[in-house]
Order: structure tokens, then C-alpha cells, then sequence
């Protein structure tokens, strides 16, 4: 990754030599390098200097980061596409050009500076901004899109303490449960003790399963490809939380499924990945609700979705709740039984399978889980138009 | 003299780009004071609580700033409007920030009590319509078009339906014991914070109208008062911009 990031500092290096180069030599004004303020795409009348220059132009705006380039006197000369866009949004673009006016002043009297502007949208974005003094005079500010990389980090710092807190609670339950039952004589606390034990053992375990399972799925090299019915495999999932559905009173139901509908999977995989959305879906609806499964064409990829009605989802989790361990409300997470690994899981027989997994969800009115595969070797494209023809005749 | 009116549009101009700057920080700050509430940051609403300075002073200095273009360059007309527009929208700003510091001042009060999913939902969805509509006024200056300025009208109506189920919910949720009395009595009031929010907004599209064609919301009332006093066909006329006016409101 650092390689990366070193890449794109001599790229931005390379095109503000380039530009102090160009201006040099040809003694030409902002205008005539056709790069001017808030202008970068829009083509200038070309003269024979411009036409000259704009493949440069075309370079910088085809640059993944923000470049902005102001000249001695502080008045911004070059502004690349992507610095006229880096927030995605207007009001944000407006603060991350307020704050490289900012850093280019001070960068402009000497000062190197850096701030990571951390703005919240729509879309969420975090952006380093650096701006140094050129080599030629002025000063340059790159605007870099580091919101993947922040997330990344988040991801690797809870996810070394989500570990820890799923594998040492039961393990530090169980050492606490036995000193306790050492000392004990009264077989009534002895048999509540033991049965505690009984029950964080095989808590451990299915986190371990679940671990096991995971990485198998991960290295995804025994998967077994064969057409699956579509709506087979939703009834298989829906099999595997009947028991806890009903103690729920919840319906689960497939709806709007064409019986005909195939897909090429692996189906152990397939049915323990829906297995794991309609698990969450019964566990986290309100009791006397229904959960709801379905499975259509969309192009070339089998969309197979289950919603619920329960609580949601904050939108500040749904882009993290794919990852090993996390959890949007740890309270309550040994309530509902689970040790989160479910939806990683999910993420990574999606992956194996050439598709991906998406959810969209409202607090208080619920989530839908969308898992979609491709049709391979166009076995399902052929028996529906089979079916058309039919129909027709 | 042609040099004197170029500093003058200049004058102008920086006015108008401090405005959107500022706009653009309350934007940002909907959403920030709204997951301050949700995941109750204590640390976050602090330091938003302070950043709010910041904004009080900047409004400070575009109205100072437009009293000096009044005093010293004397605009008319379309000018004339730009500035006293400048100057109504600083007003309208730093209210709409001061509400975001309310939000996150909410978040400290009912800290250490947990919300429904429900309550929850609907909080993200008034701070969403809020900064949608905020986002619009905005860009309705920016571009001076008084068509985006007055559809505000139709989104703040949503906004408001949204509070009245905030409420509605808030009640639900007290009567089934999963909130107590303070933090119904708080969350009624954050509801408020929202909707006033997108007042402000609504607002500012009405200083928009006014700047490109001089529409009042007032116009509206007192063309109905000038009828009640004197009810001949033409006694309420003329008003200007009145192809743009709405029906009743």
C-alpha cells in the first residue's frame, strides 16, 4: 500500500515540475496552459500553445487525487477535475477548497502542511489534503481520497479487540465458573456451575466452528458446482431456522419465486449463506412479524433477497457489518446467541461464487439483504426463453 | 469609475462565496450533530459545541461586511437586494447552526438512555430531509433560481410530517415504558430542532426569491389585508412578482 501512496506523490511531483517546466519555457499564462480556476474541463479556444499543452491537461484530470497549484502571489492556477470533485458532493467541495486555500497560504510562506478532512456527506468521505511549496515557485496541494484506507484501519484495530473479547469472555467465564465449583460443596451450586460451564464450552465452540468454517470458505477450494433450483435452496435456508421461527412466532415465507429459476453454485455454501441472512432476519424481527425470501433474474445475475421488519440497521454500520466480529450493539450480542461471523461468512461465499452481497436498511422499519450470484454457462437464460417460447406458443 | 464597480462585484462576490462557505459548513454539521445523538458522543458534541463559535463569527464579519458595502457604495436595485439578502441570510445561518449546537447539547441531556430502533429511524430520517433541504436553499443561491427556492416549501412539508411522527412515536415509545418522561420531553424537542431547521431553509429560499424578483412572503398577507380594508377590484394591486406567488401561503 505505502508503495502506492509513494507512486502517487511522484506522479503529482512529475506533473508540477511538468507545469512549472511548460511555464517556463513558453512564458505562457494560466490561460494558455488551458487550466484555469474552476474551468478544468472546459476546453479554451486552442492556440498553438494550447493544443501543445493539452495532453497535460488530459493527464491531470485522469489523476486519481486532487491537484491544486497556486502561483507566488497565492492565486490558485491549475485545479484538476479531481479537485474540483473530491467530496462528491457540493457543500463538501466547497470545504475541502476552503481548506486547501488554507494549507496552500501556509504552504506559500513555507510551511508544509497536512490536515485529514473528515467530512460526513452524503457521501462520507475522508481526504488527506498536503500542500508544500513547488520547486518553481508557488505552491502545490494534493487532495488524496483516503476513506478506504481509514476504513481498513478501523477494521484492523476492532477487529484484534472484537477477537479477543468473543474468545476470552467465554474462556475467562470458564476459568472463573471452575475456581468457583473447586471450592463448592453444595451439589445444587455445583450443578448450576457446571451447567454454566456446559453451556460457555459450547459457546466457544460454535465460535470456533464458525472460525473454521470461515477460513474453509475463504480459501473457497472444495466448492462443488452444480445447478441448484433457486427456490430449493431459499426453502433449504428457510429449513434451518423453522425451530427458532416458530418459538417467534415469525413467518417465513418465500414469496414471487419462479419455480424453474437455476443457479450454478456450491449448495452447501449457498444454503449456509442464506442460512446465516434468514437466521439474522428471524433473530433480530419483532415477534409476530414475517420475514421474506425471494430469488428473481435481474440480467445475469440471480438475486436471492431477505427482508425483515425488525430493527435496522444505523447507516453508520452498513458498510462494516460484513466484517469478522463486528458488532452494531455488543450489549446485545450474547442475547441473540450469535458469535458475528455470519455475515462474513455470507461475504465470502458471495466472493467465492463471483457475485456480492448488499443491504439496505431503515432504523425501526427493517433490513433487505441482497446476495447475487451469476447465471454460469447461460443454463438459466436458456430455460426461460424455452419457457417464453411456450408461452408464446 | 468602471474600477470603482469591479471592486464593488468583487465585494459582492466574496460575499456571496463567504455565505456558501458557511452554508456548507451547517450542512456538514446536520449530520455530524445527528450521529453525535445517536451514538451519545459526548467528546464530539464538545467539540461541536465549540466549532459553532467559529460560525457565529463569520456570520458576524459578512454582516459587517455588507454594512460597509451599504455605507460606502450606496447600491440600488438588484445590488441593493444582493446585499440586504447577504445580510437576512447571515441571520438564518447562524440560527441554523445554533440548532445544530442544540442537537448535540440534547445528546449530552438524555446520555445514558437508550433509544428505540424506531426513534432511531426516523431521527436519521429528519436529519436527512434537513440537510437535503438546507443543501437545496443553498444551492438555490448559489444559482439564484427561484424555481428550486420555492419548491422547498413542498420538502419542508415532509420534514414536518416526519415531526408529527416523531411524536407520535415518542408517545408510544413512553407509554410501553421503553423511554421515561425526561428523554420524551428531550427527544420532543430535538423533533423541534429538525423542523426549525428546515424553517431556516424555507427561509432562505424566500430571501432567494426576493433577491431575483423581489417576492415577500409578506406581500402575500398584506395584499389580503389591503382587501379586507378596501374591497374594489384593484386595491391590492400591484405587488411585485406576482406571476411567482403562490396561491395561498
Amino acid at each position: 500500500m505505502p508503495v502506492v501512496y509513494v507512486l502517487i506523490g511522484l506522479l503529482a511531483g512529475i506533473t508540477a515540475c511538468a507545469i512549472a517546466r511548460r511555464r517556463t519555457v513558453h512564458k505562457v499564462g494560466s490561460v494558455d496552459l488551458g487550466i484555469q480556476v474552476q474551468t478544468v474541463a472546459t476546453p479554451i479556444a486552442p492556440g498553438p500553445a494550447q493544443t501543445e499543452l493539452e495532453p497535460v491537461r488530459f493527464v491531470l484530470d485522469a489523476l486519481p487525487i486532487g491537484v491544486v497549484y497556486a502561483d507566488a502571489a497565492g492565486t490558485v492556477v491549475v485545479r484538476n477535475r479531481m479537485a474540483l470533485h473530491a467530496a462528491g458532493a457540493r457543500h463538501g467541495d466547497i470545504l475541502v477548497d476552503e481548506a486547501v486555500g488554507v494549507l496552500l497560504k501556509a504552504a506559500l510562506q513555507g510551511q508544509e502542511r497536512r490536515q485529514t478532512l473528515e467530512l460526513f456527506g452524503p457521501p462520507a468521505r475522508v481526504l488527506l489534503i498536503h500542500a508544500q511549496r513547488a520547486e518553481a515557485g508557488g505552491a502545490i496541494a494534493t487532495i488524496s481520497d483516503i476513506t478506504e484506507r481509514a476504513r481498513l484501519d478501523a477494521v484492523r484495530t476492532d477487529f484484534v479487540a472484537n477477537i479477543s473479547h468473543e474468545l476470552k469472555t467465554p474462556v475467562g467465564a470458564l476459568s472463573i465458573l471452575a475456581e468457583t465449583l473447586a471450592d463448592c460443596d453444595d451439589p445444587d451450586v455445583v450443578a448450576r456451575l457446571s451447567g454454566k460451564i456446559v453451556r460457555e464450552a459450547e459457546r466457544l465452540t460454535l465460535t470456533i466452528e464458525d472460525l473454521l468454517e470461515l477460513s474453509r470458505i475463504e480459501l473457497g477450494g472444495d466448492a462443488n458446482r452444480e445447478e441448484l433450483s433457486a427456490e430449493k435452496v431459499l426453502e433449504d435456508a428457510a429449513d434451518r431456522v423453522r425451530g427458532l421461527a416458530e418459538r417467534r412466532h415469525i413467518k417465513v415465507v418465500i414469496d414471487d419465486t419462479d419455480p424453474t429459476l437455476s443457479v450454478v453454485g456450491d449448495r452447501r455454501q449457498l444454503v449456509s449463506a442464506l442460512g446465516n441472512l434468514v437466521d439474522n432476519a428471524v433473530k433480530y424481527s419483532e415477534m409476530d412479524s414475517s420475514v421474506e425470501l425471494r430469488a428473481h433474474l435481474e440480467g445475469d445475475r440471480v438475486l436471492f433477497t431477505v427482508s425483515d421488519h425488525g430493527m435496522g440497521i444505523g447507516s453508520q454500520h452498513l458498510d462494516r457489518i460484513f466484517e469478522r466480529f463486528y458488532r452494531v450493539d455488543r450489549a446485545r450480542s450474547r442475547d441473540t446467541g450469535g458469535v458475528g461471523l455470519g455475515l462474513a461468512i455470507v461475504r465470502h461465499v458471495a466472493a467465492n461464487h463471483g457475485g456480492e452481497v448488499k443491504v439496505t436498511s431503515q432504523e425501526g422499519e427493517g433490513s433487505t439483504f441482497t446476495l447475487s450470484i451469476p447465471v454460469a454457462s447461460g443454463l438459466v437464460s436458456v430455460r426461460q426463453s424455452d419457457d417464453v417460447m411456450s408461452a408464446a406458443g | 469609475m468602471t474600477e470603482l464597480r469591479k471592486s464593488f462585484h468583487t465585494e459582492l462576490a466574496e460575499v456571496h462565496a463567504e455565505l456558501m462557505r458557511v452554508g456548507a459548513q451547517v450542512i456538514e454539521a446536520i449530520p455530524r450533530a445527528t450521529r453525535i445523538l445517536l451514538d451519545m458522543d459526548l467528546e464530539g458534541a464538545d467539540y461541536m459545541i465549540q466549532g459553532d463559535d467559529e460560525i457565529d463569527a463569520r456570520c458576524i464579519d459578512v454582516e459587517e461586511h455588507c454594512y460597509r458595502i451599504l455605507a460606502l457604495q450606496a447600491p440600488v436595485a438588484s445590488d441593493l437586494r444582493a446585499v440586504i439578502t447577504a445580510l437576512k441570510m447571515t441571520a438564518e445561518l447562524e440560527r441554523s447552526g445554533d440548532l445544530t449546537v442544540n442537537i448535540c447539547k440534547a445528546a449530552r441531556r438524555i446520555y445514558g438512555h437508550e433509544m428505540n430502533p424506531k426513534l432511531r429511524g426516523i431521527i436519521a430520517k429528519m436529519s436527512e430531509q434537513a440537510q437535503q433541504l438546507f443543501a437545496n436553499a443553498m444551492e438555490a443561491y448559489d444559482e439564484s433560481d427561484p424555481a428550486k427556492a420555492a419548491a422547498l416549501d413542498d420538502m419542508d412539508n415532509y420534514l414536518d410530517g416526519l415531526q408529527r411522527q416523531f411524536i407520535q412515536v415518542i408517545f408510544e415509545s413512553h407509554a410501553s415504558g421503553s423511554i421515561d418522561l425526561q428523554v420524551a420531553v428531550q427527544l420532543g424537542v430535538v423533533a423541534r430542532f429538525y423542523e426549525r431547521i428546515g424553517d431556516h431553509a424555507v427561509n432562505i429560499g424566500e430571501k432567494v426569491r426576493f433577491l431575483v424578483n423581489g417576492w415577500m412572503p409578506e406581500h402575500i398577507g398584506a395584499v389580503r389585508h389591503r382587501l379586507r380594508q378596501d374591497p374594489t377590484p384593484f386595491a391590492g394591486m400591484p405587488i411585485p412578482g406576482e406571476s411567482d406567488r403562490h396561491q395561498d401561503d
